[in-house]
């Protein structure tokens, strides 16, 4: 229950969202508000590695060179964790009883492909864990590409369940569309993005793959902010126009 | 990815959270267990916390943009002398500004619903400042591990250190479904952390001997709904538990653990507002430790888990040490754990 909070507050989530009047934002975020990204003074806890890793039997050792992005989603929160070295504020001082102070950030570094997730914006270091560890998931899917094989591709079921029911390709298995703020988006995102960098970076040609016209596919890439961001990175790599 | 990273501190967040926490019906008066029948003074009135009061004022957009302004700019230039004795910086305090509105407001289109009156606020906002009265009393609330639990004057207001000792349970195997102890549960919240992550057949007992602390702790075990899981009783240490000699699975405690001279030279956050039966540990600090770890022989069943928090690193070695030679018989697999911070925390072991 609490991880299905999470992922409701996850910010790509939030985004979505349709955003409060500027008015809104300054009364809640204040004028100087504490949007900038923390200074951390860092601490590196390896507690939580070391003491996951003794005890469970964790299938994730690193080691097998085929690691996809799509494993790395799948993996439960505490398996995604035991990769992850996990900094928070270091507090100066005696701490506990001594003082009233929130050192709340958190910030989480996947430790196989580098990338960095961190959260401070909630009052408990625990949810703040748990909002790291959500947004760690879409950075995921955003930033680890895996090439596919397009003969005989067949997307995957989280790919399809992500496409307007008009796609042609789309059975009545995939049931119906899963939009941005279903925590299950970040994985058909994250295969749409590795079909889109293995044709490319062509709407069209995946368009055609998927079953859409390019115009679909397209509102689609447009409809969530992050994924459009990695397309059109994608897209200026290999010297394309970016979508607008 | 800066993107990623901005928090988002609108009402839907607020809605959000406030949906994810238990629906409270603030019942008209905590029920006291009390473990002496000489207890007879009438319940205390617990005010409610600030996010579970109806909304029944309300403000425009731009009376509360005036009084964001204000508080804001009294943080600025009251930091420098808040932050001499290990007070809240005026960033820190900014950030509180924003939690306060959302514990305090719901947007309702163009106007504000508000659980207190603008005035209200603004003597609340005045007392953080120039009375350094905590935050969380302020609001009523402190969010502790994915708990929002009641917090109010005359109780301690849970540490995040404090968090990691319900990992540190929870880690224990096999002891589950049996009975566990949480001594001097002040708001509750290791009681009730430990209580949700336990067996079906596995129940916690919560002591304390501050009156308040009981009220409050049972007030927040029922917002909960964990009235058959945690059952509170008031009385010192060990003394409420009679029955259950032997039978513990489980003991936990958080004890005061601080040096008495140093009660003076604490935060004013903490030394002037928060109860210093909660925080004082006599002479050097291990008064009640000492008499946990001792009372715990007798309480725990063989084979049964303790956790203490301490002071940190010197007075967690000065247990182990004694643990190790006084009491060598009754224990095994005594260990020390570190906080987030890296300090010396906790102090483990297991009844033989
Ligand atoms: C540091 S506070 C811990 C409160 C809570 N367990 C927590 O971690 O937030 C210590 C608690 O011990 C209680 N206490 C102090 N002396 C006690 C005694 N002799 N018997 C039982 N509880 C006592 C205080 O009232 C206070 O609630």
């Amino acid at each position: 229950m609490l991880l299905r909070s999470h992922r409701k507050r996850n910010f790509r989530l939030m985004a979505m969202i349709r955003m409060p009047p500027t008015w809104v934002m300054r009364i809640f975020d204040g004028v100087y508000s504490h949007r900038s990204p923390p200074v951390l003074g860092l601490r590196r806890t390896h507690q939580y590695l070391t003491s996951i890793r003794s005890s469970s039997s964790s299938s994730s050792n690193g080691s097998t060179a085929t690691t996809t992005a799509g494993d790395y989603l799948r993996q439960t929160d505490e398996e995604l964790m035991n990769q992850c070295e996990m900094d928070t504020f270091k507090s100066s001082g005696p701490g506990g009883q001594h003082r009233n102070k929130r050192e709340s950030a958190v910030r989480l570094k996947h430790l196989p492909t580098g990338i960095i997730a961190q959260a401070v914006e909630d009052r408990s270091q625990h949810r703040n864990r748990s909002a790291a560890l959500s947004r760690l998931r879409t950075l995921l899917a955003l930033k680890v590409r895996n090439p596919i094989v397009l003969d005989g591709y067949k997307p995957p079921l989280e790919l399809l369940q992500i496409l307007p029911a008009k796609s042609t390709i789309r059975g009545s298995e995939a049931g119906s569309q899963i939009g941005p703020n279903n925590p299950k988006f970040a994985m058909g995102m994250q295969a749409l993005l590795d079909l889109l960098s293995t044709v490319e970076g062509s709407v069209s040609t995946a368009a055609k793959i998927l079953g859409l016209s390019t115009g679909a596919l397209s509102r689609l890439i447009l409809s969530d902010d992050s994924l459009r961001a990695a397309v059109n990175d994608l897209r200026t790599s290999k010297g394309m126009r970016p979508l607008k | 990815m800066s993107r990623l990273r901005l928090p988002l501190l609108s009402s839907a967040s607020t809605t959000l959270r406030r949906r994810r926490s238990p629906r409270s019906s603030y019942s008209s008066g905590a029920v006291i267990t009390s473990s002496s029948a000489s207890h007879h003074t009438p319940p205390l009135k617990l005010q409610s916390p600030l996010f579970l009061r109806p909304l029944s004022h309300s403000a425009s957009p731009s009376a509360l943009l005036s009084f964001r302004r204000w508080a804001e700019s009294l943080a600025r230039s009251s930091a420098a002398d808040l932050t001499f004795d290990g007070g809240p910086s005026s960033s820190e305090l900014i950030r509180e500004i924003s939690w306060l509105l959302q514990d305090a407001t719901s947007q309702d289109g163009d106007t504000f619903l508000l659980r207190t009156d603008l005035e209200d606020l603004y003597r609340l906002w005045r007392q953080r400042i120039e009375e350094r009265r905590p935050f969380q009393y302020i609001v009523g609330c402190q969010h502790w591990r994915d708990l929002v639990l009641a917090v109010s004057e005359g109780v301690l207001i849970p540490r995040p250190e404090t968090e990691e000792i319900v990992n540190l349970a929870a880690r224990v195997e096999g002891l589950q479904d049996g009975m566990w102890a949480d001594l001097g549960t002040g708001s509750g919240a290791i009681a009730i952390a430990i209580a949700r992550m336990l067996g079906e057949n596995g129940k916690v007992v919560a002591t304390d001997l501050s009156e308040m602390a009981v009220e409050v702790a049972q007030f927040n075990v029922g917002r909960y709904k964990l009235e058959n899981k945690v059952e509170i009783r008031q009385g010192s240490w060990f003394e409420p538990l009679q029955d259950l000699q032997g039978k513990l699975s489980g003991l936990v405690s958080n004890p005061p653990y601080i040096p008495s001279s140093h009660i003076h030279g604490l935060q004013a956050e903490v030394g002037r507002h928060e109860p210093s039966l909660a925080l004082d540990g006599g002479e050097n600090g291990t008064d009640h430790l000492l008499r946990l770890c001792e009372g715990s022989i007798s309480s725990l069943k063989p084979g049964g888990f303790f956790a203490f928090e301490t002071n940190g690193d010197k007075q967690s070695e000065q247990i182990v040490d004694f643990m190790t030679t006084q009491w060598s018989n009754s224990f095994h697999d005594i260990k020390i754990e570190a906080d987030f911070a890296g300090i010396k925390r906790f102090v483990t072991g297991f009844r033989r």
